[in-house]
């Protein structure tokens, strides 16, 4: 198969660790905990998917990163802080975060006031605020959008804007926590280009959950939870080749694979195409040489 | 016709400083039986469309008639009710819709509304959670304790307890996981074939309902861009990135393989499998010896 | 969607005029100062006044008039049940018209008239306050005027913080409840073909999801404004910062020279 494998355990002690969690566990009740024995770590600028069943616990995952919700057991230290009461708010400096529901995460009645909201609670002064949301409304495309209300505003363009949010205020780490489940599938495309501009641009650690095959496969690593615990760590490519891991997921394969595996089966090796065009010419030789 | 549509329009009464989608001079006919997919970028007015189906929205231009009961603009509409017992619209997030403590109760709901006794309407509700493929045990239970997925089906479970002819749903498979969405969309495919209910579904997804959709009726900025069976869409699937829309890889891949292997007459094979299939036999038909063809890769 | 509209009131309308360019600080001021002035009003002179000075404020917004007009248009059967009370109620003056124990005064008639004046001006004067002024600056300047109170123990931030997201949000939940009686009404619950114990029933059937998913949007809001590290009460930097000038200053004085002519007329 025609994957470019990119090394993920690379070097581990010269990198620097921005999410490491260390047997942590979360639940009400003691008995039925949600959350238990999570112990990962995740290098700077590396780019996770974590994928797994509804219900498995992967959003209450995130939210315990930054004291969203309160883990109930274990240690997490985030870029180079252990999580503690007092160190909360450095925590929540350093990770942005970009959920599902464009709508209830609009904060300001603007699309400026929302980018401000999180930079005024920062301290920022004029001058720096000024320049970020230019900076940052330019970069995602909604510096004409300023003024508007979030009503007037699709849904694509209410993610860009939470994004920019997030993005001002300069976190080293970025969660999108199902952010384009709610999207059609030309701005679920376009978010996924954000994504992969961010990873080129090198300074961000992210964190995304998601059921969506493109999403899996741009990432660099893949984590699956179910019921609870972490059942598989594996390079997107390894995910989509096993098929039992799939189904514990939910999920399923890519088109493209989904079409090499039928045609492996039925003898025809013409491995996962990147294309249409590159799929014709694969299996061009095969009805030529008959 | 299940649903005829003349020359509708919809214009929204109010001159809000909002967004709205208004419809234009849309014709439209959807067989009884048939299973239909609705797409078209966001604020095509697909959700406006739906609602024309049962009444909800009154057509301020053109005539909507659905079974045998026709809603002309600028007249007396007859009596909506029994219209909308066999007509079950399914909006986008139906579980948030559900307000019962009990799963039964919920279900019950519309078969009561509608004149139904008490016995026929739990009767219904039973029937009606089997054919989403959920245990009847459920029906005890607090419909805000079920997983997301069975949510979901519940919701639409408490539409399909009206026992309608035709089910119109809006974005049914959004937010759920492929497993999950992949699973409701062959529940709703049985309602139609085994039961010969018209399914009208509005999807972003088309991927997962081009293998079943019999046909496709494409929006673009409140007009009708395109009206066809799933074979025509495949022919020319590129009037969808003229309104918009992406072209769904299943279509793209036929398309391709259509064009090299000069396949356009016949009908589309939009599953990796029926593709694969089809692709296979393209490679083994110079040989005579249509046995034996495996083994030249084996 | 068509709940929108009636929210016309909290959405402002950009021209650029010079009322719109005012500290919100200034024009608040000056709106109480109005009010106080409404109530002053008690003869026809004072309301001509008024009526003059109000039209030439509003015109220069360069609003036009009838969004003014669609702002008032929605509490009209209020102030026709008003003028009707008025009119009934006061026995003195010239009797108009009688029949039987029934009659109609000088007197009545001319309160009623005035009280429904009266509501007009403060509908439409308040109606440019919001048109003129994003809701941003507004709360700003909310915040701003309540500052002295700070010492009192309120909490002007809490105040503005809730009324903002208070109007960022009653847009978004009518919608919702919209489609969720749209939902109810295709499983048969519709409110005009129903009787009164069914109505009550549908009520229910509107308002568990209602509030869920109004539960459901506070706890994601929540959930977003502490990730993006909002702290109650904590120090924030302001990127609007009001300035006072000397329109402002002139502004609330026209104010105050209209009060003082209308108390000497």
């Amino acid at each position: 198969m025609n994957e470019t494998y990119r090394p993920v355990h690379a070097a581990a002690g010269e990198e620097q660790i921005s999410v490491s969690l260390k047997e942590v566990s979360f639940g009400y009740d003691p008995e039925h905990p949600i959350l238990q024995d999570i112990t990962l770590a995740v290098p700077q600028g590396q780019w996770v998917s974590i994928v797994g069943p509804n219900g498995c616990g992967k959003s209450t995952l995130v939210k315990l990163l930054n004291a969203l919700l309160p883990k109930s057991g274990g240690e997490i230290v985030i870029c180079g802080h252990k999580l503690e009461e007092e160190t909360i708010s450095d925590i929540r400096q350093c990770i942005g975060m970009v959920f599902q529901n464009p709508d209830n995460q609009f904060i300001g009645a603007t699309v400026e006031e929302d980018i401000l909201f999180g930079l005024e609670g920062l301290c920022l002064p004029y001058a720096e605020m000024e320049s970020r949301l230019h900076v940052y409304a330019a970069k995602l495309g909604i510096d004409h959008l300023m003024s508007k209300h979030p009503g007037e505003l699709s849904g694509g363009q209410k993610q860009r804007v939470a994004i920019a949010s997030i993005l001002a205020m300069e976190p080293g780490i970025v969660i999108f926590d199902e952010a384009s489940s709610m999207l059609d599938e030309g701005s679920r495309n376009e978010l996924l280009g954000i994504l992969q501009e961010m990873r080129t641009e090198g300074k961000y650690t992210i964190l995304m959950i998601t059921h969506d095959a493109d999403e899996i496969l741009a990432a660099d690593r893949v984590v699956a939870l179910a019921g609870g615990q972490i059942i598989a760590d594996v390079t997107p490519e390894e995910l989509f080749r096993d098929e039992v891991l799939l189904a514990e997921c939910h999920l399923q394969m890519p088109y493209p694979w989904r079409l090499a595996r039928e045609l492996h089966r039925r003898g025809i090796d013409a491995g996962v195409a990147a294309d249409e065009k590159e799929l014709i010419d694969r299996i061009w030789p095969f009805n030529y040489n008959k | 016709m299940a649903i005829q549509l003349q020359q509708v329009s919809y214009i929204y009464a109010d001159r809000s400083l909002w967004k709205q989608t208004a419809l234009h001079d849309i014709d439209l006919a959807v067989p009884q039986g048939s299973m239909v997919g609705i797409a078209g970028a966001t604020g095509s007015g697909k959700s406006t469309l739906l609602q024309l189906f049962n009444g909800i929205l009154k057509p301020t231009g053109g005539s909507v008639r659905v079974l045998d009961v026709t809603i002309k603009a600028g007249e007396k509409s007859p009596k909506l009710l029994p219209l909308r017992r066999r007509v079950g619209l399914v909006f986008q997030f139906p579980e948030q819709q559900m307000f019962e403590e009990t799963v039964e109760k919920d279900l019950c709901f519309g078969p009561l509304n509608f004149g139904l006794s008490l016995e026929e309407a739990k009767e219904r509700a039973h029937r009606a959670l089997l054919d989403m493929g959920l245990d009847p045990a459920l029906l005890a239970r607090n419909p805000f304790k079920l997983s997301g997925g069975q949510m979901r089906k519940a919701a639409i479970a408490s539409v399909l307890a009206m026992d309608p002819d035709i089910l119109v749903l809006d974005e049914p498979t959004a937010t759920l996981d492929p497993l999950s969405r992949a699973e409701l969309i062959t529940l709703l495919e049985r309602l139609c074939r085994e039961q010969g209910r018209t399914v009208i579904i509005v999807t972003h997804r088309m991927d997962e309902l081009l293998p079943y959709a019999d046909s496709w009726v494409v929006l673009e900025k409140g007009r009708k861009a395109f009206q066809g069976s799933a074979q025509e869409l495949a022919r020319d699937p590129f009037i969808l990135e003229q309104c918009g829309l992406t072209v769904p890889q299943s279509l793209r891949y036929w398309r391709a393989v259509a064009d090299r292997f000069g396949l356009d007459n016949e009908a589309p094979c939009l599953t990796a499998e029926s593709l694969a299939e089809r692709i296979a036999s393209l490679c083994a038909q110079p040989e005579e010896d249509g046995r034996g063809e495996r083994d030249g890769y084996e | 969607m068509v709940m929108n509209e009636k929210l016309l009131l909290g959405r402002s309308i950009e021209t650029g005029s010079w009322v719109h360019r005012l500290d919100a600080r200034a024009k608040l001021t000056g709106m109480i100062v109005y009010v106080a002035i409404i109530l002053l009003s008690r003869s026809w002179l004072a309301l001509a006044l008024l009526a003059v000075f109000s039209l030439t404020v509003m015109a220069s917004t360069r609003i036009p008039l009838k969004y003014f007009i669609k702002a008032a248009k929605p509490l009209r059967y209020l102030m026709l049940f008003i003028f009707i009370v008025q009119m009934l109620s006061v026995k003195e003056g010239a009797v108009w018209f009688s029949a039987g124990s029934f009659s109609l005064h000088e007197e009545g008639l001319r309160l009623g008239a005035f009280s429904v004046i009266r509501m007009v001006f403060l509908i439409t004067f308040t109606a440019l306050l919001t048109f003129t002024t994003t809701p941003g600056k507004l709360n700003q300047g909310l915040e701003g005027i309540l500052s002295p109170f700070r010492r009192l123990g309120l909490s002007p931030d809490r105040i503005t913080l809730m009324i903002s997201i208070a109007l960022r949000f009653i847009p978004t939940i009518l919608d919702e409840a919209q489609i969720i009686m749209k939902a109810q009404a295709s499983r048969g619950a519709d409110l005009q073909e129903l009787s009164l114990k069914e109505k009550a029933k549908m009520l229910v059937s509107l308002l568990v999801p209602v509030i869920s998913s109004a539960f459901r949007r506070a706890q994601d809001l929540v959930y977003s404004m502490e990730a993006r590290g909002f702290r109650m009460d904590a120090r924030r930097s302001r990127y609007h910062r009001p300035k006072w000038g000397g329109a402002d200053t002139a502004f609330i004085a026209m104010f105050v020279v209209l009060g003082i002519a209308i108390v000497i007329l």
